[in-house]
């Protein structure tokens, strides 16, 4: 499975966990939408290429 | 149509209005399982108590993650109606989701003041 | 109804992500694919932003509601002041993120 991790700010400790535990044994990616220019081309083509996707806080 | 297991995280005492939203999917024939993270709870008034109860009678379950569930937040017969879950069991549960919902926004930093304590 | 491989949900549950909302709208557009969003609760606040309303025409009447509730709760008229760029039909309830969780091959929350 293709898991998506978005990040609308900077993950805390809670945050990164759960992140740990869902990508474990997975095909991870990430992006980082707290960023003054996120390239949402590159997003659009990653949501759709994974097969889930979490958007973090 | 297929039923969907979907995590909704509320980490915000302002946003337990992700319970609400997961009755609307419990509803639609979904499971739906709130998680209040960290004792953000809401003020449990009638109308929110009776939610976090039908969404149990829809085989959903709202949690609490990071605090002892509320003993103010009890059914008819006096039993705690929110279940307490690890953030470890929690992780491990969602690896089961089709959908994870970090709802709304994230903790605040600083503790909220007297005009908007209650 | 089987989930469309095309179709991009967007929930918006957060009040502060406008830009991330048009971007991510505008960017799924480009790639031909279908942008559905529903906002709810605070988040109905961003109607009032100047980008709402050419948003909803991009999107189309199918394709994008808010929660009547939430925008109620706020404070806001749902009968008499119904956003800029939608229609009544578009003021609808949390069935409509059902909708989302159905119809479309792709979900992001923001």
């Amino acid at each position: 499975m293709k898991i998506l991790q978005v990040y609308r700010s900077e993950p805390n400790d809670q945050i990164k966990t759960l992140v740990g535990i869902l990508n474990r044994d997975r095909d991870a990616d990430e992006f980082f939408l707290n960023v003054e220019s996120p390239d949402y081309d590159q997003l659009v083509a990653k949501v759709f290429a994974a097969d889930k996707t979490v958007c973090w806080w | 149509m297929e039923s969907l297991k979907v995590y909704i995280l509320v980490a915000n005492r302002m946003y337990c209005d992700g319970v609400r939203s997961g009755l609307g999917l419990a509803v639609e024939n979904h499971y739906a399982y709130p998680v209040i993270m960290n004792g953000e709870f809401p003020t449990f008034s009638t109308y929110m108590t009776e939610n976090i109860a039908w969404v149990m009678d829809m085989e959903g379950q709202v949690y609490s993650c990071g605090a002892p569930a509320p003993d103010n937040c009890v059914d008819e017969e006096g039993d705690k109606l929110i279940a307490e879950i690890s953030l470890e069991e929690l992780g491990e549960a969602m690896r089961e989701a089709d959908f994870i919902i970090p709802y709304g926004l994230q903790k605040q930093t600083n503790e909220p003041p007297p005009a908007c304590a209650e | 109804m089987a989930a469309d491989p095309n179709k991009l949900a967007i929930f918006v549950t957060s009040p502060q992500n406008m830009r991330h909302v048009v971007g991510i709208a505008n960017a799924a557009k480009k790639a031909g694919k279908v942008p559905m969003i529903f906002f709810t609760y605070k988040s109905i606040h961003l109607t009032k932003d100047a980008r709402f309303k050419g948003l909803a025409e991009m999107c189309g009447e199918e394709n994008l509601a808010i929660c009547a509730d939430s925008y109620t709760c706020e404070g806001y008229d749902s009968a008499a002041d119904i956003p800029a760029g939608l229609t009544a039909n578009q003021m609808r309830t949390q069935a409509f993120h059902g909708a989302l969780l159905d119809e479309c091959g792709k979900y992001i929350v923001l």
